[in-house]
């Protein structure tokens, strides 16, 4: 009874939680190159049970550039697949989980709004480490 | 001259706080007596089973998380992981069969822990509903620290599960042991010898050992009728065969029996972690299963103990990389069809004692 209260107060005060949280998708700029890391190896939209990532790409070979990268995160189930086959971490779980819009065409996330959502700092990049993929 | 009297058709639900998803009984009553119950389902229904037809096997893992029963994730990760593996004949290793062992059985206490304060709560118990909650938070920050999900993990992988344990988790794992078994002695008292509580379930909602076996009825259901059949025991799946623990069962088939039974259950599954974190091997968690595996032509059934009983699941495969046909045994459904045979001659009030005590999870009635 005289304990301290467990109450957190939500909006004000957060609960850290674990580095391997499955909160939303981004993709991280690469420090040396300016760019994310992304390979256009299409693994992700295909492996993603929801099909809700949606990748397009132009030029050939060493030109070849990333011109669309959406997920629709109103589909998306966290399920990590797309973090799991990434061979270039190029595609990262963020700590971040509010992503509650008065839109849901704001739920589409393009590839601007994906850079942007990566933290500068290096993060945990999903769950790695474990064994032989 | 006598007064007239009929039959009174009740619905409860579909939308109900007592009912644990979308149920609609339609109750025919009798003054305040129960005549006859039908519960009416489909409410939640979420056509998994074809959906898993669309999907390949590495990715309706995602799919049985939320599909089936929402609670019990990684028991149904586990059931669909062990039917591919024995469909495509992949040997998890030993480490990773261990791991599967600890999540399930700290799944089966957070689903007794959510059964256990909602059930209380329908009663009228808010004390026990907040201690519980409080003790499933810890679990569930457990599967935090390791899975990265808190409720829909997809952790398992065909062939063994996705992330080794972090360092220091088996001592916290322990820990959180240690400080769990007294716990649910707690609750034991609150409720075991509490008079309202006694008075309310002691009795109630009987079930005869023979209407269960008729029934289909499993798990604590089953057991607190004393059909002494536990899928861990009489089919040992994963490591189960060089764990020890007991399978509580009790004779009265009463509301009280299968409270009794779920609170026994908690504290084999905390033997059952404690032996497997300590034995827990080293090595390889995962066996190397590409992507877009694909499964041989031929057919698997495989079932397993969760925490609502006998959950099995029959993959028919066509050799594409896609299921030709997936059936769920889901034990919540048989234990729903008990339920009529359980409220026959009871009064209203005792419906929600009733149907909470058999614990049923609408998502995996329905699929």
């Amino acid at each position: 009874m005289l304990r301290r209260k467990v109450t957190v107060k939500y909006p004000l005060e957060r609960l850290d939680v674990s580095n391997r949280f499955h909160g939303l998708l981004a993709l991280p700029i690469d420090p040396e190159t300016g760019i994310d890391r992304c390979i256009i190896c299409f693994q992700c939209e295909r492996i993603c049970p929801d099909r809700c990532i949606h990748i397009e790409a132009e030029g050939k070979g060493k030109e070849r550039v990333l011109t669309r990268f959406d997920i629709e995160m109103d589909k998306c189930c966290y399920c990590g697949y797309c973090v799991e086959v990434c061979p270039t971490e190029a595609i990262v779980f963020v700590p971040h989980y509010e992503a509650s819009t008065y839109h849901r065409g704001r739920l589409l996330y393009d590839l601007q709004d994906l850079r942007r959502a990566a933290p500068k700092e290096p993060i945990a990049r999903g769950i790695v480490g474990g064994g032989p993929r | 001259m006598a007064l007239r009297t009929e039959e009174l058709m009740l619905n409860m639900g579909p939308q109900h706080p007592s009912t644990h998803g979308v149920l609609r009984l339609i109750v025919t009553l009798d003054g305040e007596n129960i005549v006859d119950v039908q519960p009416d389902i489909g409410y939640l229904h979420s056509s998994v089973e074809k959906m898993m037809e669309h999907r390949t096997y590495v990715q309706n893992v995602a799919l049985v998380d939320r599909g089936m029963d929402y609670l019990i994730a990684l028991n149904n990760e586990e059931v669909y992981c062990l039917a591919v593996e024995r469909l495509a004949g992949i040997q998890p290793p030993e480490r990773a069969r261990y791991i599967r062992v600890i999540f399930s059985e700290l799944n089966r206490i957070a689903s007794h822990l959510v059964w256990l304060g909602t059930w209380a709560i329908d009663l009228g118990a808010t004390t026990v509903f907040l201690w519980c909650f409080r003790e499933r938070e810890m679990i569930l920050d457990l599967f935090e620290k390791v899975t990265g999900g808190r409720l829909h993990h997809v952790y398992f992988r065909i062939g063994g599960v996705y992330a080794d344990l972090p360092e220091g988790w088996v001592e916290e794992c322990g820990a959180f042991l240690d400080y769990f078994l007294p716990r649910v002695d707690e609750y034991d008292k609150l409720l075991t010898e509490n008079p309202i509580f006694l008075a309310r379930t002691r009795g109630v909602g009987k079930i005869s050992r023979a209407d269960v076996i008729a029934m289909g009825a499993s798990g604590p259901v089953g057991r607190a009728s004393g059909v002494a059949y536990d899928v861990r025991k009489a089919a040992p799946y994963e490591v189960y065969d060089r764990m020890e623990f007991e399978v509580p069962v009790l004779e009265e088939g009463d509301c009280f029996a299968r409270y009794l039974v779920r609170l026994a259950e908690m504290r084999q599954a905390v033997r059952i972690i404690r032996q497997a974190l300590r034995d827990l091997p080293g090595g390889e968690i995962r066996t190397r299963v590409p992507m877009t595996m694909k499964a041989p032509r031929g057919e698997a059934y495989v079932h397993t103990e969760s925490p609502r009983g006998d959950l099995g699941i029959h993959i028919v495969s066509d050799g594409a990389e896609t299921p030709y046909r997936v059936k769920i045994r889901a034990p919540s459904f048989s234990n729903l069809y008990a339920l009529t045979e359980m409220m026959k001659g009871w009064k209203v009030a005792d419906v929600i004692a009733i149907l909470g005590s058999i614990d049923i999870v609408l998502s995996d009635v329905d699929r």
